[in-house]
């Protein structure tokens, strides 16, 4: 396939844009690295070199002597698997061919506009009663059980507006994991728990950010240390501001551990 | 070993799995295969813990467990097998214990001087928790690493 130096220039542009999905969505720097390689070599690409870092992608997409290089900066990171897997699906799927620019192109688009995502009640809920089930495996008795559903049920709904309003992860964590404690603190001294202490850390445990932590892991792992490393470091940090949350919410409510 | 404590982790493993399966966007066709795969690692890591073993330990085969059962689901699978493990072994992480072990820090701070109990309880916390994340992670990423050095070498 012969590609002028602008064709080969929108590929490069549309593998990075899948690939700036792709992390922002959750994924590991193997998959995007794969799935950006899967899109421009469908498209025509003979080479395909990315780096991924924690900030930023960077790609150079090669076609005989011509190459095309191009960086982009990434937005907040979440998990968002039906988008990861429309992703992967899109992405496998130009790769085996048959796709043009333009319509690889109006799949992405397509992707962006119409990925669904779950109500927040519903996340609220489900974050509530699987809080409440890591307190059960944490030891709280059943009388800590329905303090800890509201509470991480309410600090899932707060730290999803905080989000909206774009605060800085670290002070969310922070805000979040004081109103949990607190809110369940209280309900649990007023449900008669006898494990306050426990109950109190239950409902933060919806802000300890597992995927990102099992990300890390695998990024070293798969021979990405620079990523890894930088995603180990903010797992750290967002647990240390979300302990603070506890904290304060400890010297509030006088629970010694 | 107690049945009741094994079906009741089961249970509340499965649940937490599939709350943050509806947390991490997972369609609802997936979140069964979550709350299958939550179920699992947990239970096995109460066997393993009712056997004596450590910690650590028992999560590590529970992880590995997990991971080598993800590695046989097909691929056109209602969840991807990255999310299955993941959210399988999300209730296994030792959130609680870092949580402990940064208030035993803060109470080594506050204490002049620190107490031998309150820095020892510290320190076996966070002991805890860098070892059981590390083999959660170690245990889920082998079986998709060596059967992609199978594929490699095809």
């Amino acid at each position: 396939m012969i590609l002028g130096p602008e064709s080969l220039e929108a590929i490069t542009i549309l593998a990075l844009e899948f690939g700036q999905l792709q992390m922002e969505a959750g994924a590991s720097a193997r998959h995007v690295d794969e799935m950006t390689t899967q899109v421009a070599v469908g498209l025509g690409a003979e080479r395909v070199d990315l780096r991924v870092d924690y900030e930023s992608l960077a790609i150079t997409v090669g076609v005989g002597p011509d190459a095309v290089t191009r960086i982009c900066r990434l937005g907040p990171f979440s998990v968002n698997e039906t988008l990861h897997r429309a992703l992967s699906d899109a992405a496998a799927r130009i790769g085996q061919g048959g796709f043009n620019l333009t319509e690889a192109r109006a799949e992405l688009t397509h992707l962006r506009q119409s990925s669904p995502r779950h109500p927040d009640w519903f996340v609220a809920v489900a974050v509530g009663v699987a809080c409440a089930a890591f307190g059960r495996l944490l030891g709280v008795d059943w009388a800590g059980v329905a303090p800890i559903l509201i509470a991480s049920a309410v600090g899932q709904m707060v730290r999803r507006q905080l989000a909206l309003h774009h605060v800085n992860v670290f002070i969310s964590a922070t805000a979040v994991a004081f109103l949990g404690s607190t809110l369940c603190g209280l309900g649990a001294r007023w449900a008669g728990s006898q494990t306050l202490a426990t109950d109190i850390i239950a409902p933060v445990l919806l802000i300890v950010p597992g995927v990102p932590a099992f990300n890390a892991e695998y990024d070293i792992l798969e021979g990405h240390p620079t990523i890894g490393g930088s995603r180990a470091i903010w797992v750290v940090v967002i647990v240390v501001f979300m302990t603070v949350g506890v904290w304060l919410a400890q010297g509030l409510l006088g629970v010694r551990r | 070993m107690d049945l009741s404590r094994l079906v009741q982790n089961a249970v509340c493993g499965g649940l937490a799995a599939a709350g943050f399966g509806v947390l991490f966007n997972v369609s609802f066709r997936g979140l069964t295969w979550c709350a299958a795969s939550g179920a699992l690692a947990l239970a096995l890591r109460t066997v393993a813990l009712d056997g004596g073993w450590s910690m650590e330990l028992a999560s590590f085969v529970a992880a590995l467990a997990v991971g080598a059962a993800v590695q046989l689901v097909p691929s056109r699978f209602p969840v991807s097998r990255n999310a299955l493990h993941v959210v399988g072994c999300v209730p296994m992480i030792p959130g609680a214990f870092a949580a402990k072990a940064i208030l035993g820090l803060f109470a080594i701070s506050s204490q002049h001087p620190a107490t031998n109990e309150t820095f020892i309880a510290a320190l076996d916390n966070a002991l805890r928790v860098t070892l059981t994340t590390g083999a959660l992670g170690a245990g889920v990423a082998i079986p998709s690493l060596l059967l992609r050095a199978q594929n490699d070498s095809r």
